[in-house]
């Protein structure tokens, strides 16, 4: 326990890292993830193909393979950022696949009608997204979601392997020097604990503001 | 159709002939390393007291280690035939030999994480794994040894200026194996300098010649290897630390820890410990090997 407390400047340099990574990302992965979404839904086959595409490379490939590839590859080919852009990015391109397939699923749980509907009153395939099916389905999928941002936060995790210091890194570092993984890990366990807690209760509180009654 | 088949068969023939005359040049399939422990030490029975951890393992038929398959050199996994090769494998299989008259170890992958949960639970009977002794270990796990010394230093790409002792690493990106005791050490000797570190040693090169850091710390026997393979690195400094290896035992087990410091007392005096050496770092390190460090003489050994 004392471990904790005399190495808690490092642990926590390591959480903020930790909470950075997962925030940024998470946003890109939102935005992204929107992106996919509408690609996979579109009428256009050609950008169905490519959503699908999207979907299937990035679900079928390891994280850990993604961050390695691109820390160490793209510099190869001339494009290098620095490490917590370079896992930023990542992360986010990687959870926007599953983001856009729980959208997709929740565009799905729009009834026909309201397409129809939107489509009557002439709006075009990009309005009737954004006012009609979207809003919607945004609801649906609150529960999903919350849960791709657990998994955002456990997998930045793997950005320690690639040279980010966040808190996984920043435990190992501490536990090289005290010898007591069981306290440390145990600690930073319950750090990630706590974030996914957080994520839990507010994704609790967000569904039921948000319900829809059908 | 005959004809066929006596064509086949010839050429089956040929084929195995050719496979049975390249078989000896297959690489590692006899490699001098095994040569090495038919001189290690045996045990006398007497040696292996009655109710003791070296009994128990004398009749488990087989040593576990805990080790590294990953280390260049100390601890690394032959992919053509599967043996673990290097320094602190040939220890363990010194080790396993003397108490069982013959080298049989089953090497458990273990990390700077988990050793300490690993010997406290039996997992593991010993660990070789360039196990630096300290103080704050030694509270946890008993150490036998120090059976090596080794010591770090920083390897730059050719050609950078201006880093000459580890003082200068302040305010530089470095890089560090994570895990590796040179994360304390830079810390300690530079406090300014940002540390990157990566898991594998690799990783770490192909990151200082990305420019990802200036400098790469880590242990010189490793460093040496790394510039022998690659003429783009340099090493800049003498070892700026002192690092002593043991071997971890279960905390408290004195009969085993003393049993195994008569072991290796036993191979540097037979020159086994001296030829393991020869045969992996000293494949890279030019020279005799070198004396070995006093057995004990480390605080927490």
């Amino acid at each position: 326990m004392e471990v904790l407390l005399e190495h808690l400047p490092e642990l926590w340099q390591g959480l903020i890292v930790t909470v950075q990574l997962t925030a940024v990302s998470f946003a890109g992965a939102a935005v992204l993830g929107v992106l996919v979404c509408a690609l996979r839904v579109s009428p256009v086959r050609v950008l169905r193909t490519l959503g699908t595409a999207y979907v299937e490379t990035l679900q079928n490939l390891p994280l850990l393979v993604l961050l390695v590839l691109a820390v160490f590859g793209l510099p190869e080919i001339g494009v290098q950022a620095n490490l917590m852009v370079t896992a930023i990015v990542v992360i986010a391109v990687y959870e926007a696949a599953y983001i856009g397939e729980a959208l997709r699923s929740g565009v799905n749980a729009v009834s026909k009608g309201q397409g129809e509907a939107a489509r009557a009153i002439g709006l075009t395939f990009g309005q009737s997204l954004r006012h009609v099916v979207l809003p919607q389905a945004l609801r649906t999928v609150v529960q999903p979601i919350g849960n791709i941002f657990i998994a955002t936060t456990m997998n930045t995790a793997l950005a320690a392997a690639v040279g980010v210091v966040d808190l996984t890194a920043a435990a190992n570092r501490v536990n090289l020097v005290e010898a007591q993984p069981i306290p440390i890990f145990v600690g930073a366990g319950v750090a990630y604990g706590l974030i996914a807690a957080a994520a839990g209760f507010v994704t609790g509180r967000l569904e039921r503001r948000l319900v829809i009654l059908r | 159709m005959k004809r066929f088949v006596a064509a086949a068969a010839i050429s089956l023939l040929a084929l195995s002939a050719c496979g049975e005359s390249s078989s000896p040049a297959v690489p590692g399939a006899a490699s001098p390393q095994s040569d090495v422990l038919a001189k290690a030490p045996v045990a006398t029975a007497a040696e292996i007291l009655p109710g003791s951890t070296m009994e128990k393992i004398k009749q488990r038929g087989e040593l576990l280690v805990g080790g590294s398959l990953d280390a260049p050199l100390l601890s690394q996994q032959n992919p053509a035939t599967g043996e673990v090769e290097g320094f602190d494998a040939q220890m363990g299989k010194a080790l396993a030999k003397y108490i069982l008259g013959e080298p049989k170890v089953k090497i458990v992958n273990s990390a700077s994480e988990t050793r300490e949960a690993l010997l406290a639970n039996g997992t593991v009977d010993v660990v070789f794994q360039t196990y630096t002794i300290t103080e704050e270990r030694a509270r946890q796990v008993a150490f036998a040894g120090p059976y090596y010394t080794s010591g770090l230093t920083i390897a730059v790409k050719k050609g950078t200026t201006g880093i000459t002792k580890p003082e200068d690493l302040n305010g530089k990106k470095v890089l560090a194996g994570a895990n590796t005791p040179a994360i304390p050490a830079i810390k300690k000797l530079a406090p300014q300098a940002e540390i990157i570190t990566f898991g594998s040693d690799p990783e770490c090169i192909q990151a200082l010649k990305q420019d990802r850091g200036v400098a790469y710390v880590q242990d010189e026997t490793i460093l040496i290897a790394d510039a022998k393979k690659d003429p783009s690195i340099e090493i800049v400094t003498k070892p700026f630390t002192t690092d002593p290896y043991g071997i971890g035992l279960e905390h408290g087990d004195d009969q085993m820890k003393k049993f195994v410091n008569d072991w290796l007392k036993k191979m540097q005096d037979a020159g086994v410990w001296q030829e393991i050496w020869k045969t992996s770092i000293g494949t890279v390190v030019t020279g005799d090997a070198p004396a070995p460090p006093q057995i004990g003489s480390v605080p927490g050994s």
